[in-house]
């Protein structure tokens, strides 16, 4: 099993892919890792050392909030995490923000594809 | 900053990392990875306490420690700058404490003097005639008020009374009210024991009964209740204590024992005597407006009824918080203003304060803004510096407050205290304690929005490169502070030129000669039975004479009517034979002054001419009076009255001399004409007793009672004053009030001159360059000398010019308690400009001297 490099990430992003996950919905901190390692094919490896800071950064500043539940077809209790309305504004900002950043980066590094 | 989200436990932390790993493992183990499974997962988990520790600091530094951490640097910031620390705070206790201990004073003194009264459904009648302002009503206005009267549901009636109390203890001279049988049940006035009067118990012939008020339960009898029922001996009959007046209620003023008042039939006729408190209750639905226009609706029917005697005098009715406070009204108003002023000049001195520390300050904001300080973290810092001033400001006023009131409290003697029936009740007021911390926060706001504002809008690069000394910045700063230190001046001025204007005013009061000796002179009531013959009388006094002159500490004593001072005279009608009437057609009046030989020795009255009265102005000689010099003076200008005879009811007297003048109310009230016959010939069963001690009148009070229980028993004895407790009376609201003020005054005085000398100073400390290049073109020192002084001066300028105006506004609402001074005066304002301007100039001149010594060179390349 060959090794893909790992992308490191940009400053600020963890929290918004965070919050965008959970648009689908509550989840624990391990289902939230699972999923954007899932969804980005396995490239984004999420630090668990900056995930949990970072859930609980997300937590204090109410954008999303944590209890322990047990999950329908679970033995256990887990904590999960689901979006306040606070943080379903604050991703749509992040995101749109995002997505200007993106495409403006775009240009310039390929301007050919631009005209 | 999300203080109320709950921070979960350090082992809710940890479960749910373990969690994780467990998740990640049985995953892992799924897969077939099944004996690697949790080392895998732990390694990587990468550092779990690593992780743990993290998450931790999440929450951590938002909390406790970061507030911690604030609260350090705002004391280490504060300890760093203890002038500023300590002046700001004393600025502000001093204006905190200040306005609590005179806002105390509002509520018992002016808005609720009787709190166990349903004060606001009371009304008071006042009768006010081109001679009276706030006179006592005729029983005849009682009567057509009581019948006319539709927004009053019921009218009562209080005099003044005195009387003697006899039992096997002595004889006690007691004060109190007559009152109207319906008065109590008016009022609603709470009762500790028994029942109020009633309908009947003032029929003329109905059996006597009295109620007592609460203090005098307590301290004559002890609280007992066996008093009840029981009789005691008022007067001379025998009257059964029916109830006692709730604790603590003191109507109209502070009082002994109360009996009903019984008019004769035919009062509702009479028209000219004045002995009547009228009060009412408001019907139900009417308002005081309503009760005023119905009482001038009846004193307009009545001086058409009785046009001579009732002409010219009005009824209104007022609220009941108003009896009393006429006085005090005058007091407090003005001191309310001052106070607010005072205020005003600790919150813009601290604002000033603050702004000077934020603009020394820009250089260190600025480094901190560049290390990546947030903006919000500054103001927070600069917030709980703010606080730390306002708590400790705060702390420390309520303290002075608590000792303010104490002072004002202890200041004023028990015989002014005794018309206020609020004045024991003063303590620190619970609204002016929450006004004082509403002010404490605005000024924390305030004095900690401004620096924030300003801190948080600087400009990294301009105050780095150049210092902190930009011209640009400072400038603004300092126009700024230029208004605060403007006003500042115009406050000090005000106060300073209002406590001028009283403590001359009081001083006028004190040097005034009230024309009586007020050292070594005990005074008190005195009263015999109704029913001793008037040989007896003479006897009792002519006894007495000897036996109070035998007695150690004592030189002599003196019968009379009233005590000069007192405020408690009374009037006596005569004639002039060969003089014309005065044209209204009334008798003409004077002051009724019955006095033993010893009287003038006793009081220091002097003879101006003729003689006084002497032993042999005995019953069946001569009838003999003495008149003042004011009397003399009017009815006999240019003449020698003595030997010219006057009539008194109908019997010629003959003036045998003039005596100098007496002021028997205040000094500030007109002179009267007065009348002293011989108490012989005029044998007084009520009056007063002047005795003249040979040290502290006030020690020889036991002496005094001692002499008269053994002598005359049958004659009672009450509120025993020193002459200078009489003065004091009259002075001591002002004496007060004065003091007060000139505190006040130096306080803003002080916080004025602070605030000038910061400004130009740092202003110089700011233009240390742009002076550096003056000098260097050839500026002189003068030149700088005068440029600098020359703006402190100018701003100190502009606020005597606004302080001026605002001193004579607020002279005007002091006018009333002005003496010999007049409050449009300009002297006042304008030598206190004076003074303040010197000051000023001082304070100017040390910045302005640096200045001018400036080193260009230096300076330069700073």
């Amino acid at each position: 099993m060959t090794r893909r490099e790992k992308l490191e990430l940009l400053q600020g992003t963890l929290d918004m892919m965070i919050l965008k996950t959970l648009i689908f919905g509550p989840a624990h901190g391990r289902g939230i890792a699972k999923h954007i390692q899932q969804a980005t094919d396995d490239l984004l490896q999420v630090e668990h050392g900056s995930l949990y800071p970072a859930l609980h950064r997300l937590e204090r500043q109410g954008l999303i909030a944590g209890k322990w539940e047990t999950a329908p077809g679970q033995k256990r209790e887990l904590k999960y995490y689901r979006l306040t309305a606070a943080g379903r504004r604050q991703l749509h900002a992040r995101e749109s923000k995002w997505r200007a950043l993106v495409q403006a980066i775009g240009r310039v590094m390929q301007p050919a594809a631009e005209s | 900053m999300w203080p109320f989200r709950r921070r979960p436990s350090d082992a809710e932390i940890a479960r749910e990392l373990r969690d994780h790993l467990e998740l990640e493992a049985e995953e892992l183990r799924a897969r077939g990875a099944a004996r690697a499974a949790p080392l895998d997962a732990r390694r990587r988990f990468g550092n779990l306490a690593l992780t743990t520790e993290a998450v931790r600091d999440v929450w951590r530094v938002a909390h406790v420690d970061q507030l911690w951490q604030d609260v350090r640097q705002g004391w280490r910031a504060l300890r760093h700058s203890p002038v500023y620390a300590v002046t700001a705070t004393i600025t502000l206790a001093l204006g905190i404490g200040a306005s609590t201990a005179i806002f105390s004073l509002g509520d018992p003194l002016i808005d609720r003097p009787f709190p166990l009264l349903p004060e606001s459904r009371l009304v008071w009648i006042v009768r006010r005639s081109p001679s009276c302002a706030s006179c006592a009503s005729t029983p005849a206005e009682y009567a057509a008020l009581s019948r006319a009267s539709r927004a009053l549901s019921a009218v009562g009636a209080a005099s003044m009374w005195r009387g003697t109390l006899r039992d096997a203890a002595g004889s006690e001279l007691v004060t109190g009210y007559r009152v109207s049988a319906n008065l109590f049940s008016l009022l609603q006035a709470p009762l500790a024991v028994g029942r109020g009067f009633r309908a009947g118990d003032d029929a003329s012939g109905a059996a006597p009964v009295t109620v007592l008020s609460y203090a005098f339960w307590q301290s004559r009898f002890h609280a007992s209740p066996g008093v009840l029922d029981s009789s005691i001996t008022l007067g001379g009959t025998p009257h059964r204590v029916i109830g006692v007046l709730g604790r603590d209620l003191v109507f109209p003023t502070q009082s002994d024992a109360y009996l009903p008042l019984t008019l004769p039939p035919d009062a509702a006729n009479d028209h000219t005597a004045q002995f009547l408190d009228l009060f009412g209750r408001l019907a139900p639905g009417a308002t005081v407006s309503q009760a005023r226009a119905e009482a001038q609706g009846v004193s307009a029917a009545l001086a058409r009824e009785a046009p001579r005697t009732d002409s010219g005098a009005v009824l209104a009715a007022r609220p009941l918080s108003e009896f009393h406070t006429d006085d005090l009204r005058l007091l407090v108003l003005p001191l309310a203003v001052a106070v607010a002023l005072v205020l005003l000049a600790a919150c813009v001195s601290v604002a000033n304060l603050a702004l000077a520390r934020t603009s020394v300050r820009r250089r260190e904001f600025a480094v901190r803004a560049a290390l990546g300080g947030r903006r919000g973290r500054l103001a927070r810092l600069l917030a709980t510096e703010a606080a730390f001033i306002a708590i400790a400001g705060g702390a420390l006023g309520v303290l002075g407050a608590a000792w303010g009131v104490h002072a004002m409290r202890d200041t004023v003697p028990a015989s002014f205290a005794a018309f206020a029936p609020g004045w024991v009740r003063m303590g620190i007021d619970g609204r002016a304690l929450i006004f004082t911390l509403c002010v404490c926060i605005g000024a924390v706001i305030v004095f900690a929005s401004l620096p924030i504002a300003r801190a948080t809008r600087v400009d990294l690069a301009s105050v780095l490169s150049d210092g902190g000394r930009g011209s640009a910045g400072g400038v603004h700063g300092t126009r700024l502070r230029s208004v605060l230190v403007i006003l500042e001046v115009s406050v000090a001025i005000v106060l300073l030129s209002s406590a001028a204007l009283l403590t001359r005013s009081v001083r006028n009061m004190r040097t005034g000669d009230p024309g009586v000796r007020l050292d070594n002179v005990l005074t008190m009531h005195f009263s015999l039975p109704s029913d001793v013959a008037d040989s007896a009388k003479r006897a009792v006094y002519r006894h007495l004479d000897e036996r109070l002159g035998e007695a150690p500490g004592i030189v002599a004593a003196g019968f009379a009517t009233t005590t000069p001072l007192s405020n408690n005279f009374q009037g006596v009608a005569f004639t002039i034979p060969g003089q014309p009437p005065p044209a209204n057609g009334q008798p003409n009046g004077a002051i009724e002054q019955d006095v033993s030989p010893d009287y003038a020795r006793v009081m220091g009255v002097r003879v101006l001419r003729g003689r006084g009265i002497g032993a042999r102005d005995v019953a069946g000689s001569q009838r003999a009076a003495v008149i003042n010099a004011y009397m003399a003076n009017r009815y006999w200008p240019g003449r020698d009255p003595v030997g010219e005879t006057i009539t008194i009811g109908g019997d010629p007297w003959t003036i045998i001399g003039v005596a100098s003048n007496v002021y028997h109310g205040g000094l500030d009230e007109p002179l009267r004409s007065e009348i002293d016959r011989p108490i012989d010939q005029v044998p007084i069963a009520t009056g007063d007793l002047e005795v003249l001690t040979t040290g502290d009148p006030s020690r020889a009070k036991d002496a005094v009672r001692a002499a008269i229980a053994s002598a005359e028993p049958t004659l009672a004895i009450g509120s025993m004053l020193t002459m200078r407790e009489m003065e004091a009376r009259h002075v001591s609201a002002f004496v007060l009030m004065s003091g007060v003020l000139s505190v006040f005054a130096a306080v803003t005085f002080v916080i004025a001159i602070v605030g000038l000398y910061g400004v130009v100073a740092y202003g110089v400390a700011q233009r240390t360059r742009e002076i550096g290049v003056r000098i260097a073109l050839g500026a002189g020192a003068r030149r700088i000398l005068r440029h600098v002084a020359g703006g402190a001066l100018r701003l100190t300028a502009v606020g005597i010019v606004i302080g001026c105006a605002g001193a004579l506004f607020f002279g005007r609402l002091l006018t009333a308690t002005l003496y010999r001074v007049t409050a449009s005066d300009p002297t006042t304002p304008l030598a206190v400009a004076g003074v303040l301007l010197l000051v000023a100039l001082a304070a100017a001149i040390v910045p302005a001297w640096r200045a001018a010594r400036v080193n260009p060179v230096i300076a330069l390349r700073e």
